[in-house]
C-alpha cells in the first residue's frame, strides 16, 4: 500500500508495529507528546520527563516511550518533507490502524507547525558553503618600486566562507583593480536580476 | 590441535605453581583485566606486594597467561587440546583444572574482543543529497542543467570522514542501475549456494 506521508512508498514495517503502541495512549495525552517532539524537531530542547510522565499512565517501558517519541519524529518529518496537508495525514493514519480521535489530534498540531517545520527542514538541507561577512577597504596606490607614479586605486575584499559541519569560517582575500571590479559588480548584478526573476 | 610453547613462555607461566592457588586466580583476574583494557602496572605491583612475589615475576607471569588464553581462544582449541597443551608444563592438577576453567569462562569473551582487533574499511554512515538546476551561468544564460549533489559521510575507526560527489541524473540512474545489479547478485543460484552452506 502506498502513502503519500512516506513519500508513495510502503509504510516501513516498524512504523506499522508501533502504531499499536500509540493507540495505548490517550489521544490528550498523544497531543502533548506531538508537542514536545514537534518541539525537538524545531531544534529546541526537548522535555523528556513529560513525556515520560505522560506515558506512564499507559504503563509504557522506556523501549517503548523511546520508540513513540522515533515514530512521532518520522510521521511528522516525513509528512512535512513530502507536503503533505493534514487531512490526508489524518486519513492515512486511520488506514494504519490509529483511532480517529488520536489521528485527529496528531494532525492538528502537525497543522499549526506545518510551515515551521518545513522552514527549519529547508534550513538544514545539504549546503556545501556558506558566505557569511564580506569586509572591503579602497585604497589608492601612490608609488611602487617598479613605477614612481602609481596614482591607481585597489580594493580589498574579505569574504568570511562558513562550513556547517565543522563551524569553521575560512577568510578569502581578493585584491582588485578598479576596471576588474567593475566587471565583477556588472556580472554579479546580472546573476542578482536573474535571481529576481525567479523569486 | 596443540599450542606450541617456546621456552621464554614456560619459564614466564613457571612463576605460577610457586605462587599457589589463590595467587593463580589474582593473575588470571589481571591477566583479563589487561585483555579488557589494557596493561595496568599499578595492578600488577599491589598483586607483588599482596602475593610477596617479585613484580618482574608477576608481570611475567600476567603476560603469559595473556598470550595463552589469546592463542588458545584465536584457535579455538578443545578442552583436550587444551589439557595436553599445558600438560607440557608439569604443573599440578588442581591448577591445570584452573586454568582450564579460566579459559572456558572467558574463551567467548576474548574472540569478541579478538574480533574487533580486525582491520576495517571505510564504512556508511549517511547520505544527504540535493537535487538543482543550473539556469544560466556567467558564459551561457537560458539553460536547463539538472545536477545532483551529494555528500557520503564515511566512518573509519571513529574518525569521519565526508566525500563531496556532483552527478547528473543519466549518470545517476546508471549507478542505481548498476547497484541493484549488485544486490541481483544474491539471488543468483551460485550465491544461494555458497550461502546455504555457510550457514
Amino acid at each position: 500500500m502506498r502513502f503519500r506521508f512516506c513519500g508513495d512508498l510502503d509504510c516501513p514495517d516498524w512504523v506499522l508495529a508501533e502504531i499499536s503502541t500509540l493507540a495505548k495512549i490517550s489521544s490528550v495525552k498523544l497531543k502533548l507528546i506531538c508537542a514536545q517532539v514537534l518541539r525537538d524537531l524545531l531544534g529546541e530542547p526537548m522535555e523528556y520527563e513529560k513525556i515520560l510522565k505522560l506515558t506512564s499512565d499507559a504503563k509504557l517501558e522506556s523501549g517503548d516511550v523511546k520508540a513513540t517519541i522515533a515514530v512521532l519524529g518520522f510521521i511528522l518529518s516525513s509528512a512535512a518533507k513530502h507536503n503533505v496537508d493534514s487531512e490526508s495525514l489524518s486519513s492515512e493514519l486511520q488506514q494504519l490502524g490509529l483511532p480517529k480521535e488520536h489521528a485527529s489530534g496528531l494532525c492538528r498540531s502537525y497543522e499549526e507547525k506545518q510551515s515551521s517545520l518545513q522552514d527549519s527542514l529547508r534550513a538544514c538541507s545539504l549546503r556545501l558553503s556558506q558566505l557569511g561577512l564580506v569586509r572591503w577597504r579602497v585604497d589608492y596606490t601612490l608609488s611602487s618600486s617598479e613605477l614612481q607614479e602609481v596614482n591607481e586605486p585597489l580594493v580589498h575584499l574579505t569574504f568570511n566562507v562558513q562550513n556547517r559541519e565543522c563551524g569553521r569560517t575560512t577568510a578569502v582575500s581578493v585584491t582588485l583593480s578598479a576596471d576588474k571590479f567593475r566587471v565583477l559588480l556588472a556580472e554579479l548584478k546580472q546573476a542578482q536580476t536573474l535571481m529576481n526573476t525567479l523569486l | 590441535m596443540l599450542l606450541v610453547l617456546s621456552a621464554e613462555h614456560r619459564a614466564h607461566l613457571g612463576c605460577l605453581p610457586r605462587a599457589g592457588g589463590a595467587a593463580v586466580g589474582e593473575l588470571g583476574r589481571l591477566a583479563l583485566e589487561q585483555l579488557r583494557r589494557g596493561a595496568a602496572p599499578r595492578a600488577c605491583e599491589a598483586a607483588a606486594r599482596k602475593l610477596d612475589i617479585g613484580v618482574d615475576t608477576i608481570q611475567h607471569g600476567v603476560e603469559g597467561l595473556t598470550y595463552l588464553l589469546t592463542e588458545s581462544s584465536k584457535l579455538m582449541i578443545s578442552e583436550i587440546d587444551f589439557q595436553d597443551s599445558i600438560h607440557v608444563l608439569g604443573f599440578s592438577d588442581e591448577l591445570n583444572k584452573s586454568l582450564l576453567q579460566l579459559y572456558l569462562d572467558n574463551r567467548k569473551e576474548i574472540r569478541s574482543i579478538l574480533g574487533e582487533l580486525a582491520p576495517r574499511l571505510p564504512s556508511y554512515h549517511n547520505l544527504e543529497w540535493r537535487l538543482d538546476v543550473q539556469l544560466a551561468s556567467r558564459s551561457l544564460r537560458q539553460q536547463i542543467k539538472p545536477a545532483v549533489t551529494m555528500k557520503l559521510y564515511l566512518n573509519q575507526n571513529e574518525d569521519q570522514t565526508a566525500q563531496v560527489l556532483q552527478t547528473d541524473p543519466a549518470t545517476l540512474l546508471h549507478l542505481i542501475q548498476q547497484l541493484e545489479q549488485a544486490l541481483g547478485e544474491m539471488k543468483t543460484n551460485h550465491c544461494r549456494r555458497i550461502v546455504r552452506n555457510m550457514k
